[in-house]
């Protein structure tokens, strides 16, 4: 041990004082009551994310059912305008006549 | 002492009594338990569930049909649509001529007759007022608020092209299941898997999130594509309403195929119905529902002489310029055979036996297929009864439609007389898509394809099916022999009945037939009734399509050439314009 250590160690006056925690019956009561609270205010929290959550997967999916009953309405309108029952009654306004000769191009 | 020791039980007796009742009422307690929780474990599972929980159907979406737009497009004439049942609860509807009079306008007048009256009986609790109300109306409705109005969406079906397609199509019913034509057919793919969700509720029975909830997805049904173009579904209707009428017949049909895949590209009868509105068919006019084509068998008369001439040149017993003499009357054992107009052509040729449409000739024919070429033996018979069924008659296509009827054919152990019948097309029958399909097989070479109408299925999961021709066989006929059945048909638009379609620069061959109808119970034939059909295929040297058309007791005088050949040139002459198929200047 060199000198400088051995002078230290003789000058040591510091006195360590142990500090002791300790519960009792009501502290750790009070403690579990704490952690069952919390718990439950975690639980109830994610409860209402989910809720909230399945609100709004319930909303878009009711909007996806109205949005693909007006795709299919758009698309039987769509049809019904192409059907050729329509075409054949443009063809009457426009005052179309049917192709009577056809000359094809022969090639050489 | 002694005494009160045997009077008095011990503390330690007591409780060991005490152990023993116990033990005997936890050991019954236990038992229960397990009675309970072991061996009835699954009842009280089922009504713990049917407390806490409730399954909710998730219907799949029903498949769309399509048809070709002859451009590479693809026109819808199945879809999907959400419909409406319109009913009432009496009970709760205040004025019934008010609700009545704001209804009016959404429903027809038969829908309107009574509804006042019933509207007032209160005590009925539950009154359809109208089936397949369209959303829009539906919406009105609400807006309206009328008390005791009640609106319940339900999955319908919409045909954009009406009539057009209906006996393609066929329709859906009420309950959401096909009728006829490829709605039934192809029911269990269109309407695809329904999924199923399971979910724990609340005491009100709204499903609340939990980890026991369940949920099967639907499988939606299949889309398909068909092998009809349109705009010649669209020609084909055209010219055999115009049949029908000019003819003042009952009804008609036309098939057209592609004789060399066997694809059916139209598909019509007359009178037709609305699928968008099938239950205005009255019962009288249910025959509307049946697609004749497939369904209704008939005697093809003369234009089956074109199998027994393909018999007689494909096994080498005649050739086009085999001659013999016409007499007007073919003996069979004690009964006469006549030709159908009843006069004698002399010495004639096969192809004067086609062209002419001779009965006698035909006869003819089925002599020379047996073992003695001047009667009809039982070679003959089954040698020809070989050929009918190579040509596939008596059998279903197997074409994906409802309905499809096999036809009859007799078997070569019956009498001689059923079988020169049978060589003129009386006393067998066939339906049109068997017809048609026969005359392909004379039109291609010699191969019978396998008619088919459904191009291409694509599955919910996206994958894609697409259909190929399926060869039958590839030795109906010789295709040297087939080339000259062809020709021999060529004559009869050339120089025979089916003259109405002769199309200058183009080749068409085909075969007439008028055939009688048989009484219903069966003492002969109908005297005022005729079926009228015609059958045939262009241009000869490269077929681009087989048209049959059929007419159904026509009220005017004269043939099928005069019923249905124009109908077959009219559709014949637009398909040249539409394939763009030049003159070849034959």
């Amino acid at each position: 041990m060199s000198t400088a250590a051995m002078s230290l160690r003789k000058n040591q006056n510091i006195v360590k004082n142990k500090i002791k925690f300790q519960t009792g019956p009501v502290s750790a009561s009070l403690m579990l009551i704490g952690l069952v609270i919390l718990l439950g205010l975690m639980y109830l929290n994610q409860v209402t994310k989910t809720q909230t959550f399945n609100y709004k997967i319930s909303n878009l999916e009711h909007k996806q059912g109205e949005l693909q009953t007006t795709k299919d309405n758009l698309s039987i309108d769509a049809a019904r305008l192409q059907s050729i029952a329509e075409a054949k009654k443009a063809a009457q306004t426009a005052q179309l006549s049917a192709v009577k000769t056809v000359s094809y191009a022969t090639p050489r | 002492m002694p005494d009160s020791e045997t009077l008095e039980p011990t503390p330690t007796k007591r409780i060991f009594y005490l152990t023993i009742l116990m033990g005997i009422f936890g050991f019954i307690m236990f038992g229960k338990l397990v009675f309970v929780q072991v061996f009835q474990n699954k009842l009280y599972l089922e009504k713990a569930n049917a407390q806490q929980s409730r399954k909710f159907d998730i219907p799949a979406r029903r498949g769309q049909i399509y048809v070709n737009d002859g451009n590479g497009a693809v026109y819808p004439i199945a879809l999907n649509q959400q419909l409406f049942l319109l009913a009432a609860d009496p009970k709760f509807i205040k004025d019934p001529s008010d609700t009545v009079n704001k209804l009016s306008r959404y429903l027809s007048n038969e829908e309107t007759v009574d509804l006042q009256t019933k509207l007032s009986n209160k005590e009925n609790r539950y009154l359809v007022i109208k089936k397949s109300l369209s959303s829009s109306d539906a919406i009105e409705i609400k807006n309206l608020k009328l008390p005791g109005i009640i609106l319940n969406s339900q999955d319908g079906r919409n045909y954009p092209e009406g009539e057009l397609f209906a006996h393609i199509t066929g329709y859906v019913n009420q309950d959401g299941a096909g009728q006829y034509g490829i709605e039934q057919f192809l029911n269990p793919s269109l309407s695809g898997k329904g999924g199923v969700s399971r979910a724990i509720t609340d005491s009100l029975g709204v499903p609340i999130t939990s980890n026991e909830n369940t949920i099967i997805t639907p499988e939606n049904g299949s889309d398909f594509v068909l092998t009809i173009d349109r705009n010649i579904q669209q020609m084909a209707a055209t010219a055999i309403e115009t049949a029908v009428k000019s003819n003042q017949a009952d009804s008609g049909s036309i098939i057209v195929m592609d004789p060399k895949t066997g694809a059916i590209r139209a598909m019509v009868n007359y009178p037709s119905y609305d699928p968008n509105n099938y239950q205005a068919v009255t019962a009288a006019d249910y025959f509307k529902f049946i697609n004749s084509n497939i369904t209704n068998q008939f005697e093809p008369g003369s234009g089956f002489k074109v199998i027994t001439m393909a018999a007689g040149l494909d096994t080498g017993k005649v050739k086009p310029d085999t001659k013999y003499e016409d007499t007007g009357e073919a003996k069979i054992d004690d009964r006469v055979v006549n030709n159908a107009n009843d006069k004698k052509y002399g010495i004639s040729t096969m192809t004067d036996v086609i062209q002419k449409s001779l009965n006698t000739g035909v006869v003819f024919v089925l002599k020379q297929l047996g073992t003695d070429p001047d009667k009809i033996t039982s070679k003959g018979k089954e040698v020809f009864f070989e050929y009918i069924k190579k040509f596939g008659f008596g059998e279903r296509t197997g074409v994906e439609l409802a309905g499809e009827a096999k036809g009859f054919i007799k078997k070569p152990d019956g009498y001689n007389v059923d079988y020169a019948n049978m060589s003129f097309g009386q006393g067998i029958s066939v339906t049109n898509l068997q017809l048609a399909n026969s005359v392909s097989a004379i039109a291609n070479g010699g191969t019978l394809y396998k008619p088919y109408i459904v191009d291409k299925e694509t599955k919910a999961s996206g994958e894609i099916i697409l259909s190929k021709p399926t060869v039958i066989r590839n030795d109906v006929m010789s295709r040297q022999s087939a080339a000259e059945l062809a020709e021999m048909m060529k004559q009869v638009v050339q120089h025979g009945s089916g003259w109405p379609a002769r199309t200058t620069g183009y080749s068409i061959a085909g075969k007439t037939g008028t055939a009688q109808v048989p009484k219903p119970d069966g003492t002969g034939y109908e005297e005022s009734k005729n079926i009228g059909s015609f059958v045939g295929f262009a241009p000869v040297e490269d077929p681009r399509f087989v048209i049959l058309v059929r007419v159904n007791y026509p009220r005017v005088d004269g043939f099928a050439e005069k019923t249905t050949v124009p109908a077959f040139a009219e559709v014949a002459r637009q398909l040249f314009m539409y394939y763009q198929i030049a003159p070849s200047g034959n």
